[in-house]
């Protein structure tokens, strides 16, 4: 089966690059390829519990990255990155794995793709 | 008295929650009974082409249309 | 004066946004990404120690429940106050 790797560098709703990210994470999935969802830097706050959209008109990536897990996506977030941007660990949506950052570089290596959002 | 706010918005609908705030800020400056102009330039102007069928974003053409409708004055 | 910022604070902008409200004494409304500011003491640390206020819509959005410190939650109305009755509005960094 073919692996891909996708990096999410930036946090959500600021820009399209977080909601990009998990649409083509599902669409991968839906297409049987292997995917790695890795969050880093800002990225790390996709994975931030409690996101609420009411009136905004946005599609909550919160429910989206859930959907990812539930598809079979496989989440990582950057270790030192959590640290660095506060997102503590009852804070997570479930499913969110921390990997360090030799972790990290092994699941790229062995990814047959990387895109970077 | 009301007064006068311009806003600006150079980026383009869908890449940016600048349509977003704008929408919003330029909603609530309208009820308080301002005037509001928007210049949209650059990428900006993509906000006013007719025909835009995005969800689970702010669609820029409906919501635009409704604050013009509104009273929103519109530059490009 | 009033310095409005919508970028995150590991950004050049969010920063260069603080520290022109610090040099300049204006208050801040935080926004989008620039919401991230009311986490730890990010405009502490950029010197900041004047006003600042952020939105709640786009606070909530992003699942942020803390308040930061000294840092009030304001809707699109009370931003448009601010606004008005502001002499200068600089921004969006």
């Amino acid at each position: 089966m073919e692996k891909i790797a996708m990096i999410l560098r930036k946090p959500p709703y600021g820009d399209i690059n977080a909601a990009e990210a998990v649409r083509h994470a599902l669409g991968a999935v839906s297409g049987d390829i292997a995917v790695s969802l890795i969050l880093v830097d800002g990225g790390v706050h996709l994975a931030r519990k409690g996101q609420d959209d009411t009136g905004t008109g946005f599609t909550n990536l919160e429910a989206t990255l859930k959907d990812c897990n539930e598809m079979g996506v496989e989440v990582f977030a950057d270790n030192l990155s959590l640290i660095e941007y506060g997102v503590k660990e009852g804070e997570r949506v479930e499913g969110v794995k921390a990997a360090n950052e030799s972790e990290i570089a092994a699941i790229i290596k062995s990814c047959d793709t990387t895109m970077i959002f | 008295m009301g007064k006068t706010m311009t806003l600006y918005l150079s980026t383009s609908p869908y890449s940016y929650e600048n349509t977003l705030t704008t929408v919003r800020v330029a909603d609530a400056a309208l009820n308080k009974g301002h005037t509001v102009n928007l210049i949209a330039s650059a990428d900006g102007v993509y906000c006013f082409l007719k025909g835009q069928k995005a969800k689970g974003i702010t669609n820029a053409e409906q919501e635009f249309s409704r604050l013009i409708q509104k009273g929103l004055k519109v530059y490009l | 004066m009033l310095v409005i910022i919508r970028s995150a604070p590991d950004t050049p902008e969010g920063k260069r946004g603080v520290k022109l409200a610090r040099a300049m004494s204006a208050d801040i409304v935080l926004l989008q990404n620039g919401v991230y500011f009311i986490e730890g003491q990010a405009l502490e640390d950029l010197g900041f120690a004047g006003p600042a206020y952020v939105l709640e819509d786009d606070k909530r959005l992003r699942g942020l429940t803390a308040d930061g410190m000294n840092i009030k939650s304001i809707s699109y109305d009370s931003l448009v106050d601010f606004m008005a009755e502001s002499d200068k509005v600089i921004g969006m960094f």
